[in-house]
């Protein structure tokens, strides 16, 4: 008999031999999961034959606390969706705010929100290098690279607003304070250090050609399944798609910035890592706009009513969050309080595509196509 | 009327040419054009926005359903085209106590999640759903937390301030 396995396999007899479908359950506490996420992956030997995605575990009633509380109690809430990147979350719900009662905001507000939304992007981005490298299987190498910038990043919004994750700095026409006096300085630090950072994981990731074995044509979306699935963000530009938010429908001082899109070609679970890494330059490379750019004068529009009333309004306001289309559906019908905040989250829209996309793969791979999604639970339970 | 058409975007006047036959009233919120719609009529409208080359709706961002109380529940759909870069808010009023509406897992895969979302939420059934289990709630709740109508705990009854009895009855 042979040694090699495949011939003694294409010897032995497979007459009446059965096999049966394996069940077996991912999570809800399981690291891999990148939070309270649980899947049901029905195995046939290693390969995935169905998955069935639940969610909901970390589901605190965000909309329902959203109705009961006025309009600037209830931007609290909203930083702990994508607890990740905190800043962008407030930004969107301030901005549905504003667009309902026609507040306008001070230029410098908006550059000073855009610079540290896009910190809190690059913030966000490092997580997902860290944890994806984990879950291919760097183990806790790329963790430590990502986390020690991530620190620096916390650091200096700790010196802006007070807090590190769930800063609640924004205002409905503004923000809540100025800058730091040694702001540019401390952030050119900070940035210099991001440059670094990303040069580092790069090096580590990339530069390896097992990672990139393992993710490479893993699990490939075309642009039109991506669109049907309501997929948006870093997933479906990795499909060859230009398509940011930021530049389809120009919001706050993106205008008034240079920055580029980046696009994958093959959509795979590689393409995705690539296209966050790049648009982490490009985030940075806002960042540097916006310190020579940024004007002097209000951090917050003087005018604003003590008494936010707001009388019968609908709006429906998107920006690019770090997973994708952020978008708040808001409606007013008088009073303090809104009538009711709808939270269009994107990780929510492309958890959905999950189950289609690990059908086929080995069990080792779903687990990194679930990192590529690069979900945040909070965004998906509400 | 005739101020309100007016100020309308290009887009109402193109939807109007594409589908002359179809049955909507259009109307206007802060961001976006909204075509107020029977729900008998829905399906064949999004048909209609999706297939048109004109229009071309290919991509269903959000779904949001509101309880507007006495006058039954309102589900409101927003699609945009990766083509021509616009967007449509379609508004579906159902009367109290009547919310079926027709299933759009079959045109956007991305309606699945987003139903089962309003349809725990607010109490909808949509017909034809392939997997209408509850989502985000436990699999065996039968409530939809987001009606006006649903109980909220005082706090001070959770804190053990007042008296009463912290938790429902379910």
């Amino acid at each position: 008999m042979s040694i090699w396995p495949e011939e003694r396999l294409s010897h032995a007899d497979t007459e009446g031999f059965h096999t049966v479908d394996m069940t077996i359950n991912v999570g809800p506490q399981h690291p891999a999961t990148h939070g309270v996420f649980r899947m049901v992956l029905t195995v046939d030997g290693e390969l995935v034959t169905a998955c069935e995605p639940y969610i909901g575990y970390l589901h605190r009633g965000l909309e329902k606390l959203s109705e009961i509380n006025d309009y600037r109690q209830a931007m609290a809430f909203w930083d702990r969706t994508d607890y990740l990147a905190g800043l962008l979350c407030e930004q969107a719900y301030c901005m549905a705010v504003e667009k309902l009662a026609d507040i306008e905001v001070p230029e410098r507000a908006e550059y000073i929100r855009v610079m540290l939304s896009e910190l809190s992007r690059i913030n966000s981005h490092f997580m997902f290098l860290g944890a994806f490298g984990a879950d291919v299987g760097s183990f806790g190498t790329s963790f430590t690279y990502a986390w020690r910038e991530r620190e620096r990043i916390y650091d200096l919004l700790e010196e802006v607003a007070g807090d590190r994750m769930f800063p609640t700095y924004y205002r409905p026409g503004g923000v809540a304070m100025d800058l730091p006096e040694n702001f540019e300085k401390r952030c050119r630090e900070v940035l210099g250090h991001i440059f670094q950072g990303i040069d580092d994981l790069d090096g580590l990731l990339t530069g390896n050609e097992i990672f990139v074995e393992r993710c490479r044509a893993l699990s490939p979306l075309t642009t039109e399944r991506a669109i049907n699935l309501g997929v948006t963000g870093p997933v479906l530009r990795s499909t060859g798609l230009a398509w940011d938010l930021r530049k389809a429908e120009p919001y706050s001082i993106y205008p008034q910035v240079k920055f580029d899109i980046p696009v994958g070609l093959r959509g795979d679970v590689f393409d995705r890592y690539m296209v966050r890494l790049a648009e982490m330059y490009q985030s940075a490379r806002i960042v540097e706009q916006c310190l020579e750019q940024i004007p002097g004068g209000h951090f917050l529009n003087p005018k604003l009513p003590r008494n936010l009333r707001i009388d019968d309004a609908e709006a429906y306001v998107r920006i690019e969050g770090t997973k994708g289309e952020y978008g708040v559906h808001a409606v007013a019908k008088g009073g303090n309080r809104p009538y009711r905040m709808k939270l269009r989250s994107p990780s929510f829209c492309n958890l959905s595509a999950l189950s289609e996309m690990v059908v086929g793969h080995y069990v080792a791979d779903a687990i990194i196509i679930l990192g590529s999604l690069d979900i945040v639970l909070g965004e998906v339970d509400k | 009327m005739s101020e309100e058409k007016a100020t309308l975007p290009p887009l109402a006047a193109t939807i109007k040419k594409a589908l002359p036959r179809a049955a909507y009233v259009p109307g206007l919120t802060k961001t976006d054009l909204d075509l107020r719609v029977a729900p008998a009529e829905l399906l064949v409208l999004v048909q209609g926005l999706k297939d048109n080359p004109a229009l071309d709706f290919d991509y269903l961002r959000n779904m949001t359903g509101i309880d507007m109380q006495e006058n039954g529940l309102e589900l409101k759909y927003h699609l945009y085209s990766f083509k021509h870069g616009h967007t449509v808010q379609i508004t579906v009023a159902t009367p109290p106590g009547e919310s079926h509406l027709p299933t759009l897992t079959g045109l956007y895969a991305a309606a699945n999640w987003h139903e089962r979302e309003a349809a725990e939420m607010f109490g909808f059934v949509f017909d034809g759903h392939p997997d209408p289990r509850n989502l985000l709630l436990e699999e065996d709740l039968r409530i939809h937390p987001l009606l006006k109508a649903h109980p909220l705990q005082p706090i001070e009854v959770v804190q053990g301030i007042e008296d009463g009895k912290a938790g429902f009855d379910f």
